[in-house]
């Protein structure tokens, strides 16, 4: 017998590590470059604008949006059969149970605006993305929040992601090491959300 | 003479499955190394109200009152456990008593928790002897593995873990923590392993192990101490491996 | 052909062991339960289960295990019956095992032996401290098995009320009640066994389960059957007193050097210490519960004033205790919320198991065709006081005998007419309109209440040291509380898992059984195993070699007392006396 929901949950995790986690660090990556000045941000940009669209946009389907959607999806039916209850049950990793469910919700919304805007409206409809274009979109103070809140909601889903993940491929089996991998993420959540503070700080100075 | 030291009870009750919730409030007169269940017989004997009202006795389940059974499980204060060594002195007062609404309510405290039962039948919680016939020796067994299986055999099927864990519910097929792990315990009997691949084939499908959100509540509430989150780990790494297993192997 | 019904009613060790024997005859059953089988009382054992496996190099004989039963039965058990089942035990043990019993280990992979009180050699099998339960979840899985494969019905959350007879006077069926939804049905069936425990909810408060109220037992007696021994109670030294219930804490506890005592003139007081200086707190458990009743009823010097003594291991290294006794500590901490490695356990004696229930003979028959009888709600195997390890194996080898049994008389028992439909309706009706009197009730006792009237008259008088002055005023008083059982007040009048009301009806088929132990004590003028009397000290086989038998008069509703031969050839009946044992 073939175990559809076995291999989907399965695959479900893989993308969220491998393509969208991978995606997310190069954001991260790429992003944090304006913390050099807006010159080496406005080279790597250019740089990733210069593969040509026969390599990139198969490549973006493929690698990107394809996992996406298939992880926001089956994301969505797998948020909806939880009932959260930290308020009960106030351990550390029913918080993040939690906080992961709840930070899937923002995404969803968040990524529909930020894809939709600037991956198709600005970049789709030719305008070339440079550090003087985010500039003047973070000017408004609400777009500012929102984007660093998204970027700090994907960071901790990431994160705590890689500890579930440990869990559910059954690489972290005791308790102790367990704790240890749960640690190490939440060490990498922080690290990874004080850059991003860093380089989104950097539009405001 | 001093006045009679009680403690209020607020307990939600339902006359059926069918009918509304509602509390009611019982005082309760204390005494040293009283229990959520010598309680609710203490309110069995005089069943009135605070505010004076007779009303029918609260309705629950209990047997052993030894922690071993698993009947008296309710909600106390928000957090699923054994009614019976739920001592009034280690809980904030006044106590709050619910039903364990993951199951289907009868009535007041007491809940149908027939669904465990049936998953232990889909993962197939046993060894299949051939009979109870003597068949000569059994086999011998590692000291410390049986002592693995004697941690998980202590599994009284109370439904903690499935109460605490969000992922188990109405809104959910997940079978839950207590009757996957049973499935690790039969994978460790020297006679029980020979079933061990029909039972992780159960685990991988819809409702089964998949369906584990890592809350790792089940861990936190279990009132045995079964470290159930390892023995969860442990079969993940195993459907995994049988999951390459019938890709390869077929 | 059609396949044989059996119905088993009660799903603890005895039962399900039953229940496997009649699925692998080829057999149908129908199995009602109080709760879900799991939850059985079965489970509360603690100890362990007795099987000579002479693993210990300690030449432990088959005949050993036969002869320390017997002789701690103080010679009152069958003794054929006796022999079956010591010869049967290391068999069942290697069952156990097959199923996946999580026995405890030696460091070489075999079954580890303890020793246990009242047996010389190691002889008990165990799985930690848990081992009936973890007999009870083998069995129970095993039935699982058979629920599957389709041998098995369930009722679970069904209270058995009634057997049925037809015309001839033999059992073809059962009326039962289901718990949530209160509807009552009849049930036809070949045979039925009574598997349904011990009768401790007599009691009040003891260590038995809330279920274990003996009322199934008490229904077929006034149906018929036979009630042997019920006199026999087995006291347990030391249990944790409680509103609720009486916590066993285990006899390991003396064991590792704990001290009984109480204050006396503003000092501790070690009275067994004192009164049995060569054996102290060591001796046997029905000596220890003698004494401690004694300092406590007669001398007033329980703890303030209350029955309890202190049990103290606090003057023991933690760290030992730790290691010995480690979970039997937790537990005392868990319930009563004190640290034993640091204050003294406040402890009493407690009302702990029945050797005497329905009579059966050796194939577990009772006296009514058709009806049987198995684990604890029967009276064989432990004549007058049980061996601690001898419950789950009696339980577990009754089983597999009334299971076969039962298939046997469905066979081929002269089983008379089947029961027409009108039957099953009339005895149906019987019982619903019982149930609906019951229901209608308005008078001023609480039955909870009653019942813990009725707990205490038991426990003051019918325990551990009974006078027979005492035992006639117990009498009079039990039969005060069936009056008053008419003019109980039910204030739950629903028709939807009303607790209250099917209480009401086991609580008068206590009273009923409660009758029957104070007479059946009162008549019995020796001491005998757990039986005690000042009045008569010694055992008296001249006249008492006997097993009592109890039958119901419906027209007065008292117990009516017969003295019964049985089996005592094989080895001759000495006198019983464990300090010489000791001594060897």
């Amino acid at each position: 017998m073939f175990n559809v929901t076995f291999y989907l949950r399965r695959l479900h995790s893989l993308c969220g590590l491998l393509a969208v986690g991978g995606f997310l660090l190069e954001h991260i990556f790429t992003n944090a470059k304006v913390l050099g000045g807006p010159a080496l941000f406005n080279k790597a940009v250019d740089e990733l604008a210069a593969i040509p669209p026969e390599i990139m946009l198969p490549l973006e389907i493929v690698a990107v949006a394809a996992p996406f959607l298939f992880h926001g999806v089956y994301g969505i039916y797998i948020a909806l059969q939880a009932r959260n209850n930290p308020e009960n049950y106030c351990y550390v990793k029913n918080w993040q149970f939690s906080l992961q469910r709840w930070t899937a919700w923002y995404l969803l919304l968040f990524l529909i605006w930020h894809v939709f805007y600037l991956r198709i409206l600005v970049k789709g409809g030719g305008t070339h993305i440079s550090y003087q274009l985010l500039l003047s979109y973070f000017s408004n103070p609400v777009f500012w929040v929102l984007y660093l809140l998204g970027m700090c909601a994907a960071i901790f889903h990431f994160c705590n992601g890689i500890s579930t993940f440990c869990m559910t491929w059954g690489i972290a089996k005791g308790p102790r090491i367990q704790m240890v991998i749960n640690a190490g993420c939440i060490a990498l959540c922080a690290v990874l959300c004080l850059v991003t503070l860093a380089f989104m700080a950097s539009y405001l100075l | 003479m001093a006045e009679q030291k009680t403690v209020t009870f607020i307990i939600e009750r339902q006359d059926g499955p069918k009918e509304k919730r509602y509390t009611q409030e019982f005082d309760v007169p204390y005494r040293p190394s009283l229990n959520v269940v010598a309680a609710l017989m203490e309110i069995q004997k005089n069943p009135v109200t605070r505010d004076g009202k007779r009303v029918a006795p609260v309705v629950w389940e209990c047997n052993c009152l030894e922690k071993v059974c698993g009947a008296c499980m309710m909600v106390i204060n928000g957090k699923a456990q054994q009614a019976c060594c739920a001592l009034i002195d280690n809980l904030k007062q006044p106590i709050h008593l619910a039903p364990a609404r993951t199951f289907p309510v009868i009535r007041d405290l007491l809940i149908d928790r027939s669904v465990m039962f049936e998953s232990l039948k889909r993962i197939q919680g046993w060894v299949n002897v051939d009979g109870t016939w003597d068949v000569k020796d059994a086999p011998r067994q590692n000291p410390y593995t049986a002592q693995t299986a004697y941690e998980i055999s202590h599994c009284m099927t109370c439904g903690c873990c499935l109460e605490a864990c969000p992922n188990v519910g109405p809104q959910s097929d997940f079978m839950g923590p207590a009757p996957i792990v049973q499935a690790y315990l039969f994978n460790l009997h020297p006679l029980g392993e020979y079933d061990k691949p029909k039972r992780l084939e159960t685990l991988m499908q819809k409702g089964g192990i998949t369906s584990c959100g890592n809350s790792q509540n089940c861990v936190q509430v279990c009132p045995k101490n079964i470290k159930l989150t390892t023995y969860l780990a442990q079969l993940n790494r195993d459907v995994n491996k049988q999951a390459l297993k019938n890709i390869f192997n077929h | 052909m059609a396949k044989s019904k059996i119905v088993v009613v009660g799903g603890g060790l005895s039962g399900l062991m039953a229940t496997l024997k009649i699925c692998e005859a080829g057999g149908e059953v129908d199995l009602f339960s109080y709760c879900p089988v799991k939850r059985s009382h079965s489970l509360c054992a603690q100890g362990g289960i007795n099987a000579c496996m002479d693993t210990k190099g300690e030449h432990d004989s088959i005949y050993e295990h036969f002869d320390d039963t017997v002789y701690g039965g103080d010679f009152l058990a069958d003794q054929t019956a006796v022999k079956g089942m010591c010869e049967a035990a290391p068999k069942l043990i290697r069952m156990f095992d097959r199923m996946g019993v999580p026995f405890t280990r030696t460091a070489e992979g075999v079954l580890d032996l303890r020793n246990f009180g009242g047996q010389k050699n190691k002889r008990t099998v165990f799985a930690g401290s848990t081992t009936g339960q973890q007999l009870l979840y083998a069995l129970d899985e095993q039935v699982r098995k058979w629920e599957v494969k389709g041998g098995v019905t369930k009722y679970e959350f069904w209270e058995f009320i009634k057997v049925i007879k037809n015309k001839e006077g033999v059992c073809r069926g059962i009326v039962a009640q289901n718990m949530n939804s209160m509807e009552i049905k009849a049930f036809r069936a070949d045979t039925v066994i009574l598997a349904t425990g011990g009768p401790g909810q007599v009691f009040g408060r003891c260590t038995a389960s809330t279920i274990c109220n003996g009322s199934a037992v008490s229904a077929v007696y006034q149906q018929g059957a036979h009630i042997a021994n019920p006199e026999f109670i087995q006291i347990h030294p030391t249990a944790i007193p409680g509103s609720d219930k009486n916590r066993l804490m285990s006899e390991a506890c003396r064991g590792e050097g704990g001290r009984i005592w109480v204050y006396k003139d503003g000092k501790p007081w070690y009275f067994l210490e004192e009164m049995f200086p060569a054996y102290g707190n060591l001796v046997p458990r029905d000596v220890a519960s003698r004494a401690i009743y004694d300092v406590c009823v007669n001398q007033h010097l329980g703890i303030n004033g209350e029955n309890r003594v202190y049990l103290d291991l606090s003057h023991i290294p933690a760290e030992y205790l730790e290691r010995k006794l480690g979970g039997i500590l937790e537990m005392y901490s868990e319930f009563m919320g004190a640290d034993p490695r640091k204050v003294p356990m406040e402890i009493y004696p407690s009302v702990h198991y029945s050797m005497g229930g329905i009579w059966v003979d050796r194939k577990h028959n009772t006296n009514v065709p058709g009806l049987m009888a198995s684990g604890e709600c029967d009276y064989q195997y432990h004549g007058a006081n049980r061996l601690g390890a001898n419950s789950l194996l009696s339980a577990a080898y009754s089983g597999t005998i009334s299971g076969p049994e039962a298939m046997h008389w469905a066979k081929e028992g002269e089983k008379g007419s089947a029961l027409t439909d009108a039957e099953l309706e009339a005895a149906r009706q019987e019982c619903v309109n019982d149930f609906e009197n019951i229901l209608t009730m308005h008078g001023e006792e609480n039955a909870h209440r009653l019942h813990h009237e009725l707990g205490d008259l038991m426990n003051q008088y019918v325990t551990i040291e009974r006078v027979n002055k005492d035992l006639d005023y117990c009498f009079e008083e039990v039969k005060k509380i069936l009056a008053r059982w008419n003019n109980i007040g039910v204030t739950d009048h629903s028709h939807w898992a009303n607790q209250e009301a099917m209480f009401v009806r086991q609580l008068r088929n206590m009273i009923l059984y409660a009758l029957a132990i104070t007479k059946a004590a009162r008549m019995r003028d020796e001491s005998r195993g757990a039986h005690f009397k000042r009045e008569f000290p010694t055992r008296d086989d001249e006249h008492f070699l006997k097993t009592t038998i109890v039958d119901y008069d419906p027209k007065t509703e008292e117990p009516q007392i017969t003295y019964i031969d049985f089996d005592h050839s094989l080895i001759k009946p000495r006198p019983r006396n464990y300090a010489v044992a000791k001594k060897e």
